[in-house]
């Protein structure tokens, strides 16, 4: 509850910098159209017959010059957003999870001959941290080498026990079913660990490891 | 009224309208896992449905009828079995013998996201993940509101 209620605090900044953004682009061409018109509108008063030759020969360019400043404007606006989200988006996980009791767990595929993912629980300390269904494309993904962040939590300073267990679909399209325990200690800093499925092609069998990445 | 989901539904359930579909990963029928956010894109009709719910068994008929028609068009239709007893469920689902994939709730995280509260209940996402139309119940003349919410969101 506390940890939803600091989320939503943490995005308000953004949505404010989502409304200032959207205002600062709907604003730039209210101010910028109507400098060239005028401009162009003033010569053509006096001199009727001169004013279609004025317009046809003088508007093209400052339009298209107007027009690229503006985009530019926005794209860099918009960069800037995107910077700005991922400041936020950092920074509200350094506060959600300082790194002296942050603890992250990534999930790794190697071959994947012998296994076919479908979903991985962890517990820490016997308590079930986290439950992932892996979807085909996830899976897939993860072969072609992604790394899923499965858990982002926290966990006091000293030793933790973590078992990760996984089951799909084995050798012979059997059900299968394995768990991996490795036991940590939690530093002052932040603690990533990897959960590696890898094949171990002697055996036929996949093999199931947990790394600590010191 | 037929494209807006009933105004007695809305009182009665807290409404999903307008807001971002709930995103769900669940095991279907066939062993395999399904996530919503995937289908961004298309058009998704999800029908919460239980086996001891009469309508379900009226609607699924209906749906698959429109599985049918329009899943080359872009729509794609899925079952959520909200049962606790996934097996039974599964030959519920079986004997309906619909064309789409049918997934299990067994733990009702879903049907919580979705505050669904009465059986059947139909949620339509249009092709940017937002809740369109919401439809509790199964009565004559749902049919007909669904497909033309269908078409209209598949033309957008």
């Amino acid at each position: 509850m506390n940890s939803k209620n600091r989320l939503v605090s943490l995005k308000w900044p953004a949505a404010l910098l989502a409304c200032a953004w959207a205002t600062v682009c709907l604003a730039a061409p209210a101010v910028t159209t109507p400098v060239s018109p005028p401009t162009e509108a003033a010569p053509a008063a006096p001199a009727a017959p001169a004013a279609p030759a004025d317009a046809a020969a003088g508007d093209p360019p400052p339009a298209t010059s107007d027009v690229k400043t503006l985009d530019q404007e926005v794209q860099s606006a918009k960069k800037d957003v995107i910077d700005l989200n991922k400041d936020l988006f950092v920074l509200e996980e350094e506060l959600l999870f300082p790194a002296n009791t942050q603890v992250a767990v990534f999930l790794s595929m190697d071959v994947g001959t012998f296994f076919a993912l479908d979903s991985v629980t962890i517990k820490i300390d016997n308590k079930e941290v986290a439950n992932y269904l892996y979807t085909a494309r996830e899976a897939d993904a993860l072969l072609k080498g992604g790394v899923h962040r499965i858990y982002l939590g926290n966990q006091k300073v000293g030793k933790h026990e973590l078992v990760a267990f996984f089951t799909g679909k084995g050798p012979v399209d059997r059900d299968y079913r394995r768990g991996a325990t490795l036991v940590f200690d939690k530093g002052v800093g932040a603690k990533y660990l990897e959960l590696k499925i890898t094949d171990k092609v002697p055996k036929h069998q996949p093999e199931f490891s947990v790394k600590d990445w010191e | 009224m037929a494209t807006t989901g009933s105004s007695a539904t809305r009182a009665a359930v807290p409404s999903l309208l307008d807001k971002d579909a709930p995103d769900f990963v669940l095991k279907g029928l066939d062993g395999k896992n399904l996530r919503l956010s995937e289908y961004r894109g298309q058009v998704v009709l999800v029908n919460f449905w239980a086996r001891w719910a009469g309508d379900s068994r009226k609607e699924m008929p209906a749906l698959d009828r429109i599985n049918k028609t329009y899943a080359r068009a872009g729509l794609v239709v899925l079952g959520v079995s909200v049962d606790d007893d996934e097996r039974r469920a599964g030959e519920f689902a079986d004997s309906m013998r619909v064309s789409y994939p049918i997934l299990f709730d067994t733990g009702e995280t879903v049907g919580r996201d979705y505050s669904v509260q009465k059986m059947p209940m139909t949620v339509l996402v249009d092709r940017a993940g937002i809740v369109r139309y919401q439809n509790v119940g199964f009565k004559r003349g749902d049919e007909d509101a669904y497909l033309d919410k269908v078409r209209e969101l598949l033309r957008e």
